[in-house]
C-alpha cells in the first residue's frame, strides 16, 4: 500500500470531509428533484446560482460578505454544541450586540482604531450577556437551552426595534426607519473589495476561528468543555465544574455571535437598521453543522451558505426559479450531513462503484460507526 | 380613562374566546410533543411541521376548494414528517435536536419557494374558504382528555411510558420499541400538522411567518404541562392568554413590548414557575437491540 493510499484511508479529515461532500452531493440531487417537479430549468438555475455566487470579482465579494457573519454565528453555534448544549439564539445575541456596536460607534468619540475595536468589543460583551441568560438558566434551573435562546431572540429583535423606533432612545430623527445614526468614520472597518461591502470584519471573523480552534483544542478549559459534551456525567466525576462549563459555552457561544452583529455594524451597513440581519443568526446552525462541529469547517461551509445566499439573489433576478430554492438546499444538506449512514447506504446501492470508492478511499471501519462522528457524542447528555 | 374601565376594557369575553382560540394549536403541539418525548424521542422541529400543515392546508385548499380536504390533506403531511423525523433519529441515528432543526430550516425554506412556484407572492397565499375552526378547538379538548385516560390508564399507554423510560425492560417484556417510537413519532407529527391547519384556517390566508415560535412555545407548555396531556391544556391555556391580553395591550404599550411578552413569559415560567419535571430516564438516547 502506498502512503498516500495509506493517509487516505487512515485520515480522518479526508474521510469527515468526503462525507460531507457526498452530504451536500445527495442534498443537491434531492434539489434537482424538486426543482424539476416544479417545473423549472435545472440547469439554468444552477448555472445562474454559480454566476451569482463565484462568476466574477463582485460576486466572489458578495458571497464572502455574506459568509463573515455566517463564520461567526456558526462557531457560535459549534462552541455551545461541543459542549452538548443547543444554542439556536444567535439571531437574538446578533441584534443585540449590533446595537450595543452601533451605540458606542455613534456617541463614543475615541481615535481611529480603538474606536472600532471597543465598538466590537461592546458588541461581544452584550452577546455574552444575552447567552449568559439561558447558560445560567440551563446549569442553575434545568431550563432547556434550546428553548430559551430561541424565545430570548425573539425578545432581542423586539427589544432592539424598540430601541430605535421613532420614539426610541436610539433612533436617527432624521430618518423614516428604525435606524440609528451612523456610525462615526473612526469606528468603521476598511473596505477590503470595492464596489462590494467586503470588510476587515472577515479578517476578524478568520481571527476568531483559529482562536476557537486553539481554545477547544489546545487549552484545558476547551479540553473540559469538549469533556462536558462528551458525557456531563464521566466530567463530573473527573472533577469538572461541569454547570460553570456551560454557562461558560454559552456566554462564549453569544459573544461570538454578538460579534457577528458588531462585524455587520462596523463593516457593512455602518448603523443599526431594523431587520439587518437576513437570517445569518439561523445560518450559523447549519454552518455549525455542515462544518461538523470543527472550527476550521466552518470556512468552508459559512462560504457554501453566503455562496447559496448570493446566488440566490442572481436566481431570483434571472427569473429561473424562486431564489428561496437556496433555503431548500440548505435544510437537505444538513439533513444528510446529520445522517452519515445514509451516505454509506447510498454507496451500498451502487455495488460496483461504491465498492471501488469504499475500498480505495475509506477505512475498514464502517463510515458511520458510532465513533468517527462527532455529532453523535452529543447523544448521551 | 380611569384604571378600572381600562382594565374592564381589555378583560371582556372576546377576550375569553381569543384565548380558547390562541391556545389550541399550543396545545395541539405540547400534546404531539408529549407523546413522542413518553416514547424518548425529542421533537424541536414541531414549529416546523406546524408550518408545514399550514402550508399544505392552503395548497389543498387552493386546488381542492374543500376546506375539509384541505385539513385531512395537513394531518396526513404532519404525519410524513414525523415519520422522516423518526426515520432519522432511529435508523439513521442522527441527534433528536438537530434533525428537529433541519426540519424547521427545510420547511422555512419550502414555505417561501413554494409560495412564489404556485401564487409568485414571495410567503403568502390568496386567501381561501373557511372552516368552522370552533369544531377543531373541541377536538383539542376532546384529544386532550382522551391522551389523558390513554396514556395513564390503558396498557397502550403503560406501554408507551415504558419505552420511553427503559426500552431494554419493555423490549424484554415482548414490546417492539422502535416501532412503538416511529408510530407516535407520527402522531405527534399529525397533531402538529392539526396545529398547522387550524392556524390557517383561522386566518384562512397562509403566512411564511404565521408559526412565529409558538412550536417552540408548544414545547415550553409540554414542560410546564409535566409530560401529563392535561397539565399541556393548563399551560397552553396561560400562554394563549398571554397571547390574547398582548393584543389587547397593543393599545397601552409600545407594540414591540407586547409582541414579545409571550417570549418573556415563557423564559420566566420555565425559569421560576416549574419545580424538575419528571423526564423521560430514555430521552434523546437511541436505542440499540441487544
Amino acid at each position: 500500500m502506498t502512503p498516500i493510499v495509506r493517509f487516505i484511508r487512515e485520515s480522518k479529515f479526508i474521510r469527515e470531509t468526503g462525507i460531507t461532500l457526498l452530504s451536500v452531493a445527495l442534498a443537491f440531487g434531492v434539489g434537482c428533484i424538486i426543482l424539476w417537479a416544479a417545473g423549472y430549468s435545472i440547469p439554468a438555475v444552477f448555472a445562474n446560482l454559480w454566476k451569482g455566487a463565484f462568476g466574477g470579482k463582485i460576486a466572489v465579494g458578495n458571497t464572502l460578505t455574506k459568509a463573515t457573519p455566517i463564520i461567526l454565528t456558526s462557531l457560535s453555534f459549534l462552541l455551545a454544541f461541543r459542549c452538548g448544549l443547543f444554542n439556536i439564539g444567535a439571531e437574538g445575541q446578533m441584534y443585540v450586540g449590533a446595537i450595543a456596536t452601533a451605540a458606542v460607534g455613534v456617541y463614543l468619540r475615541l481615535p481611529n482604531i480603538l474606536h472600532a475595536v471597543v465598538a466590537l468589543a461592546a458588541g461581544g460583551l452584550a452577546g455574552a450577556l444575552w447567552g449568559w441568560i439561558p447558560g445560567f438558566l440551563r446549569a442553575k434551573r434545568g431550563v432547556n437551552e434550546f428553548v430559551t435562546t430561541m424565545m430570548l431572540s425573539f425578545v432581542a429583535i423586539g427589544l432592539t426595534d424598540y430601541l430605535v423606533a421613532p420614539r426610541g432612545p436610539l433612533h436617527d430623527s432624521e430618518a423614516y426607519a428604525n435606524q440609528t445614526y451612523a456610525v462615526l468614520q473612526s469606528a468603521r472597518f476598511a473596505r477590503i473589495l470595492r464596489p462590494t461591502q467586503l470588510s476587515w470584519a472577515i479578517i476578524v471573523a478568520a481571527i476568531a476561528v483559529f482562536v476557537v480552534w486553539y481554545f477547544l483544542f489546545r487549552t484545558a478549559s476547551g479540553y473540559e468543555l469538549r469533556s462536558v459534551g462528551q458525557s456531563p456525567t464521566a466530567a463530573e466525576y473527573g472533577g469538572i465544574r461541569v454547570k460553570r462549563k456551560m454557562i461558560l459555552a454559552l456566554s462564549l457561544a453569544g459573544l461570538l455571535a454578538g460579534m457577528a452583529g458588531a462585524g455587520e455594524i462596523l463593516g457593512t451597513h455602518f448603523r443599526f437598521v431594523d431587520g439587518f440581519s437576513p437570517g445569518y443568526g439561523w445560518d450559523g446552525i447549519a454552518g455549525g453543522l455542515i462544518a461538523r462541529a470543527h472550527p476550521v469547517g466552518t470556512l468552508f461551509s459559512a462560504v457554501l451558505i453566503g455562496a447559496l445566499r448570493s446566488g440566490a439573489l442572481q436566481v431570483q433576478r434571472s427569473g429561473a426559479a424562486p431564489g428561496d430554492i437556496a433555503t431548500v438546499l440548505q435544510g437537505l444538506v444538513i439533513f444528510f450531513v446529520i445522517a452519515p449512514t445514509i451516505v454509506r447506504t447510498v454507496l451500498r446501492s451502487f455495488p460496483s462503484a461504491g465498492h471501488r470508492i469504499r475500498r480505495r478511499f475509506l477505512p475498514r471501519k464502517e463510515v458511520g460507526s458510532e465513533d468517527d462522528v462527532d455529532v453523535e457524542a452529543v447523544n448521551d447528555r | 380613562m380611569s384604571f378600572w374601565s381600562t382594565l374592564g376594557s381589555i378583560f371582556t369575553f372576546p377576550l375569553l374566546l381569543a384565548t380558547l382560540r390562541l391556545s389550541t394549536p399550543i396545545a395541539l403541539i405540547a400534546l404531539g410533543e408529549t407523546y413522542s418525548e413518553r416514547v424518548g424521542i425529542i421533537n424541536v422541529g414541531v414549529e416546523g411541521i406546524a408550518l408545514l400543515g399550514a402550508l399544505v392546508s392552503s395548497l389543498v385548499a387552493y386546488f381542492t376548494g374543500s376546506a375539509w380536504i384541505a385539513l385531512f390533506a395537513s394531518i396526513l403531511a404532519g404525519g410524513l414528517a414525523g415519520g422522516l423525523h423518526a426515520l432519522w433519529c432511529i435508523r439513521f441515528r442522527a441527534n433528536h435536536v438537530v434533525s428537529g432543526i433541519a426540519i424547521n430550516i427545510l420547511v422555512g425554506g419550502l414555505a417561501l419557494f413554494i409560495t412564489s412556484a404556485v401564487w409568485g407572492f414571495r410567503g403568502t397565499s390568496p386567501s381561501s374558504a373557511p372552516l368552522n375552526t370552533w369544531i377543531i378547538v373541541a377536538a383539542m379538548f376532546v384529544l386532550i382528555f382522551a391522551s389523558q385516560i390513554f396514556i395513564f390508564r390503558t396498557k397502550w399507554g403503560l406501554r408507551l411510558r415504558v419505552v420511553g423510560e427503559k426500552p431494554e425492560a419493555a423490549d424484554t417484556a415482548g414490546i417492539n420499541v422502535h416501532r412503538t417510537r416511529y408510530v407516535y413519532t407520527i402522531v405527534n407529527g399529525m397533531l402538529c400538522g392539526l396545529a398547522g391547519a387550524f392556524m390557517f384556517s383561522s386566518v384562512t390566508r397562509f403566512t411564511a411567518g404565521m408559526v412565529g415560535g409558538r412550536g417552540f412555545i408548544g414545547i415550553a407548555a409540554m414542560v410546564v404541562g409535566n409530560y401529563s396531556p392535561v397539565g399541556a391544556l393548563g399551560a397552553a391555556l396561560m400562554f394563549g392568554f398571554i397571547d390574547a391580553l398582548q393584543m389587547r395591550l397593543q393599545t397601552y404599550i409600545p407594540s414591540q413590548f407586547s409582541t414579545m411578552l409571550p417570549y418573556l413569559i415563557t423564559i420566566l415560567v420555565l425559569a421560576f414557575l416549574i419545580k424538575r419535571a419528571q423526564v423521560p430516564a430514555a430521552l434523546g438516547k437511541h436505542y440499540v437491540k441487544q
